[in-house]
């Protein structure tokens, strides 16, 4: 593959500029040429809670648009590639909600047919991309002990296909190896951010924010890596707030497993967006000091 | 009606049930009466610990028909959707699409909902997306934007209004 | 001149409810060459069979048509009534106008009775040209095989060579007891396992009748109910069991010592690469372990090999090799077993992150005497005591995704495993059993359930949504308690698994091999739920024990038992009567080339080399109808099931 179509959806491409930057950043060097896309909107997802139809229509609506420009998607948040698998999913298999919902895209001049594929950042580094690549673009490898934060969209339901496995999955860590880094089980890997109910339970959002980075923090490990925006919102710019809810300090490095593949490329860092990451991403030894 | 919930003198709804199965049923999923109330997904529910959110108990009340209470809870939106409940059910059911079922039927009977996630809709409804490009700031409490970083310029559907009508229209729709 | 005879079955109301019945009676008569036609309410009934033989006397039918049920279930009944009133019976024919047309069609009364109507004359089509056909006789063969040596193979085994049949006992492991030998004690009655079962085993190596073959595979069977033809694979021990007295020393001098996993202890022991799988071993001979010996492996076992040099009856023999042998038998049980569900497929119980994380099968190796610990309950990690287990039931059971079945023993074996550790450990040890549903549904079994709710064993009705190890290696999990409301934390030195149990991971080779078939769950099927449990699909075939289905030990030997008794019915006849319903080559058209004799599984297709053409042995036909499919000239000719009567019955409705 050399030409992907990219669908930040709406949380990467408003406020989590840091995960765009290391994308646009890295991913060309590694073979991938991205192509933004016109017309695109929200994958519906988090409009899922008022109108499963508004949820549909949207994902449909995104991939017919790609389809009509023959590209497949790269869908970095997990969010809205699991929209998009789930609607994909549905549709092959209720053939008259697939009829139903074309006839309202036909409004916008628009079909899905369910032609063309969609990754996230994961399959596309662990298997288009492929790990061997990979480490031929290595030039300084991290040494650190990462815990790796996967996303609950990203791997669940395993009834849709997900980019990886829903109870180990493992492509993260082999990617964090990858770039020289260590990733350690931790028991609370698969737990949630707890971004989901942000907006309307803010303090048992934070909790779960906190718990989950307390846990890293006491199990000893140098950072967290994401590949989630909602996610990474939550660790990073959250982090502070997370800390007072949970009682305590925190003081867990959270970066995008992009940027962090960025650093082990050699790149500088003044591309990767590391001046947006609020954590305390200094501590780190690999991280330059004035960027 | 054979039953009464001398509890509340409620009864069981029929019809509140068959719009849940039907919405599982668009999904392919299956309905709660498969339900054989082991609780794993009460045991692992993330909202659970924080928020009392009982899955089990939600899928218990889908199958005998007793829905309105949990159209009334609060309790329905504290889900944080991890999954884990639908990953893991011995029975293939997923308690998460059972509780966005009863959420979408809340919001359809007119039932007040939080103004995070209306605000969410009206911002979709108006250009496409949740948010619109926010000012953040650095390490250095710096103000960026997109432009200041250099980052391309966020596209955006091109007959907002077209867009708008569909939706509108999609939400009147059932899926079935 | 044809006369046939149409008797239609109302089966109360399963037919009688939707077919119109007067209509269909009244279209039969009207058909050709029926001189008779009426209705019964129940005609597999005694009044019913003499509807039909008064019938044939009275109308001299020549044919006679069965509107009724499957042929499955009766078609054997009205064969014995027709043949009563002096007809061949192969001059019968059935149409199901109840699987076929009631059941399915219960809603839509008129197209049923539409259907009903061409269901019978395509029958009463077909009768016209039916042949009457001669069974004729076959010599039985009185041996039996037994396949698996566990207590469901054991006591099939014994109940026929008690009754004086000679029984050859295949096992594939080097020892005979199967999973029955690995248990500590056997509930509702806590008796110790072995010794109820090595008894049995003594009578098996004993017994006059039987010939035991252990560490040896059937690999081919070939023939028919009452004569089969089976090849066993006798694998080497590389020990001249002749020669074997069963000391152990060599087991004692291996270099490979202390370094194998022991499959008999669940990998929770180690033992040496010669061995007996356990002390009270049938047959307690020696045998190296291929895959594990060094001298087999690479030639080279230090100077000399020790085990050769300390075997004074020079019993090792690294040369020896594969036999096969051939047996002559006139039924197969098959008791085969089961294996365990790898705990792995429910990776959130975290069999993979804590060695004290272990199955309930494991646990029985680790609470029996002769187990690894010798029965002493130690945390396996770090030999630490251990103040509290925890049980988690229905691991990959009553689950969509894993075994949609239930164990039928993890209850039971759990409240078993809580009783024994009170009774080891005393006060002091938690015990908790997550649980779904208690299933205590045998005899004794409620009585069991209630002494052990009576003892101080918490009753967890709920499942954990996974099991957490901690980084210093504690193990801890949370569970929703549906009965109290309460998320409870349970902190916990083991926890025990109980994990589906699932047929044999080789099952569907052995199912090819003897034809049987395997149910969607993938245990060997039986031929009906209930009233034939221990038959298969293939005549003189039986299934017992765990191979058809989960079960507890009473119930597989019950089974066993019932096995046996059916073989006994086949291999104590002189005869057997042979279906003539079969392959009929027409010597005129064969021109001997040969694809019959491939395509037939039962080798009953043989060129004669004089004559130029493929015969079909009687005797060895079962009547598949695989030839008669991939005869390329038509020259092969399924006995009252020709292509032209088929023809006819198509013509009939179209």
């Amino acid at each position: 593959m050399d030409k992907i179509g990219l669908y930040l959806g709406c949380l990467i491409p408003t406020e989590q500029y840091a995960y765009e930057m290391a994308l646009r950043e890295v991913l060309p060097d590694l073979g991938i040429e991205l192509v933004d896309v016109e017309g695109v909107a929200c994958c519906g997802a988090p409009l899922r809670h008022i109108n499963l139809s508004l949820t549909m229509y949207l994902s449909a609506r995104n991939m017919a648009i790609f389809e009509k420009e023959g590209l497949d998607i790269l869908a970095p948040c997990p969010y809205c590639h699991q929209a998009l698998s789930e609607a994909k999913h549905v549709m092959e298999n209720n053939p008259a909600l697939k009829a139903k919902i074309n006839s309202n895209l036909e409004t916008e001049g628009l079909t899905y047919k369910g032609t063309i594929k969609h990754y996230h950042v994961l399959d596309l580094l662990h298997d288009v991309i492929g790990i061997d690549n990979i480490k031929e673009h290595v030039e300084e490898p991290l040494d650190a002990n990462i815990a790796a934060h996967y996303g609950c969209h990203l791997i669940r339901p395993n009834d849709i296909p997900r980019p990886d496995d829903s109870e180990n999955p493992q492509k993260l860590e082999t990617l964090l190896k990858t770039i020289g880094a260590k990733s350690d089980y931790y028991k609370e890997k698969l737990d949630c951010c707890g971004a989901h109910i942000m907006v309307n339970e803010s303090e048992s959002a934070l909790t779960k924010t906190g718990q989950k980075l307390q846990a890293v923090e006491e199990q000893g490990f140098d950072a967290l890596t994401t590949l989630c925006p909602w996610g990474h919102r939550m660790f990073d710019a959250k982090q502070e707030d997370a800390a007072k809810v949970v009682g305590g300090s925190i003081d867990v490095p959270v970066l995008y497993y992009l940027q962090l593949l960025g650093i082990a490329m050699g790149k500088d860092q003044n591309t990767l967006g590391l001046t947006l990451n609020l954590s305390p991403t200094d501590k780190l030894s690999f991280i330059e000091e004035e960027i | 009606m054979s039953i009464i919930d001398l509890t509340s003198m409620a009864e069981p709804e029929g019809e509140q049930q068959d719009k849940i199965n039907e919405i599982l049923k668009t999904l392919k999923e299956d309905i709660p009466n498969d339900c054989y109330q082991c609780g794993k997904c009460t045991s692992g529910c993330e909202a659970f610990i924080l928020l009392e959110l009982e899955p089990h108990k939600v899928m218990a009340l889908s199958k005998s028909g007793f829905i309105d209470e949990l159209l009334n809870s609060d309790v329905i939106w504290t889900c944080v959707t991890c999954l884990k409940c639908k990953e893991r059910c011995p029975q293939d059911l997923a308690p998460v699409d059972v509780i966005f079922a009863l959420k979408n039927i809340a919001v359809a009977s007119g039932k007040q909902i939080d103004t995070g996630i209306s605000n969410m809709l009206q911002s979709v409804l108006g250009s496409g997306y949740i948010q619109q490009p926010k000012e953040v700031v650095d390490k250095d409490n710096k103000a960026v934007t997109r432009d200041s970083l250099g980052l391309p310029s966020l596209p955006a559907p091109k007959e907002i209004q077209k867009l708008q009508q569909v939706l509108m229209k999609a939400a009147t729709e059932t899926l079935g | 001149m044809v006369k046939i005879g149409v008797f239609i079955c109302h089966c109360g109301t399963n037919i009688g409810g939707v077919v119109d019945i007067d209509e269909l009676v009244e279209f039969s008569s009207r058909l050709d060459d029926v001189v008779f036609a009426t209705d019964y309410k129940y005609m597999c009934s005694d009044p019913g069979a003499r509807v039909i033989k008064e019938a044939i006397e009275e109308h001299e039918l020549t044919r006679v048509v069965v509107t009724s049920c499957s042929p499955r279930m009766h078609e054997p009944t009205f064969q014995s009534v027709i043949e009563d009133a002096g007809l061949n019976r192969f001059c019968l024919e059935m149409a199901n106008i109840r699987e076929h047309c009631s059941w399915v069609h219960k809603d839509k009364k008129e197209e049923a009775t539409q259907k009903a109507k061409e269901l019978v004359a395509m029958a009463v089509r077909k009768s016209k040209t039916l042949e009457p056909l001669k069974s004729f006789q076959k010599e039985v063969v009185h041996d039996a095989l037994v396949i698996g040596a566990g207590i469901a193979g054991i006591q099939a085994s014994l109940d026929l060579a008690e009754a004086g049949k000679k029984v050859y006992l295949v096992e594939r492991e080097p020892s005979i007891g199967g999973r029955m030998a690995q248990l500590d004690k056997t509930f509702p009655t806590l008796d110790c396992s072995s010794c109820i079962l090595t008894p049995k085993m003594m009578d098996v190596a004993r017994h006059p009748n039987i010939e035991l073959l252990t560490y040896s595979e059937v690999t081919e069977v070939d023939g028919s109910v009452g004569d089969f033809d089976v090849k066993v694979k006798r694998k080497p021990a590389y020990v001249d069991w002749d020669k074997c007295n069963g000391c152990g020393e060599c087991a004692q001098v291996c270099r490979m010592k202390g370094r194998v996993e022991d499959e008999f202890n669940e990998g929770l022991g180690k033992r040496s690469a010669i061995y007996v799988p356990f002390q009270q071993a049938v047959p307690l001979k020696y045998t190296i372990d291929p895959n594990k010996c060094l001298m087999l492996l690479s030639g080279r076992c230090g100077e000399s090999p020790p085990c050769q040099d300390v075997c004074e009856l020079g019993a090792i023999d690294y040369e020896q090799e594969e036999e096969m042998m051939e047996l002559n038998v006139g039924s197969i049980i098959v008791a085969t077993g089961y294996d365990m569900m790898d705990p792995n497929g429910m990776y959130e119980y975290g069999y993979d992150h804590s060695p004290d994380i272990i199955t309930n099968l494991e646990f029985e190796r680790l609470i029996s005497s002769s187990g690894p610990t010798s029965g002493e309950i130690r945390r396996i990690s770090d030999g630490e005591e251990v103040k509290s287990v925890s049980f988690i039931l229905c691991v990959g059971s009553r689950d969509q995704d894993l075994q949609e079945y239930c164990c039928r023993i993890g209850c039971m074996s759990a409240l078993k495993h809580a009783y024994l550790l009170r009774d080891h450990l005393g006060d002091e040890v938690d015990l908790n059993i997550c649980y779904t549903d208690i299933r205590s549904f045998g005899k004794g079994y409620e009585e069991f359930y209630r002494r052990i709710r009576d003892g101080n064993t918490t009753l967890i009705r709920g499942r954990p949504s996974e099991i957490n190890v901690e980084k210093d290696g504690s193990i801890n999990f949370n569970v929703f308690d549906t009965m109290t409301q309460k998320l409870l934390q349970v902190n916990s030195d083991l926890v025990v698994l109980v994990p589906a149990l699932v047929p044999r991971k080789d099952s569907g080779e052995l199912s090819q091999i003897l034809r049987i078939s395997e149910g969607t769950d993938g245990f060997f099927l039986e031929s009906h739920p209930k009233l034939k449990p221990a038959d298969t699909a293939t005549d003189g075939v039986f299934i017992a024990g765990c191979c058809q289905g989960p079960k507890d030990i009473p119930d597989a030997v019950a089974q066993a038992s019932g096995a046996a008794s059916k073989a006994m019915g086949i291999i104590s006849r002189e005869e057997l009567e042979s279906d003539p319903m079969i392959a009929w080559v027409d010597e005129d058209i064969c021109v001997g080339c040969g694809v019959c004799i491939d395509v037939c599984p039962y080798s009953a297709r043989e060129l004669n080399e004089v004559t130029g053409i493929a015969e079909v042995d009687e005797i060895l036909c079962t009547g598949c109808g695989g030839c008669i499919a991939a005869c390329p000239s038509n020259a092969c000719i399924h006995k009252n099931m020709t292509k032209q009567q088929i023809l006819r019955m198509i013509d009939e409705v179209i």
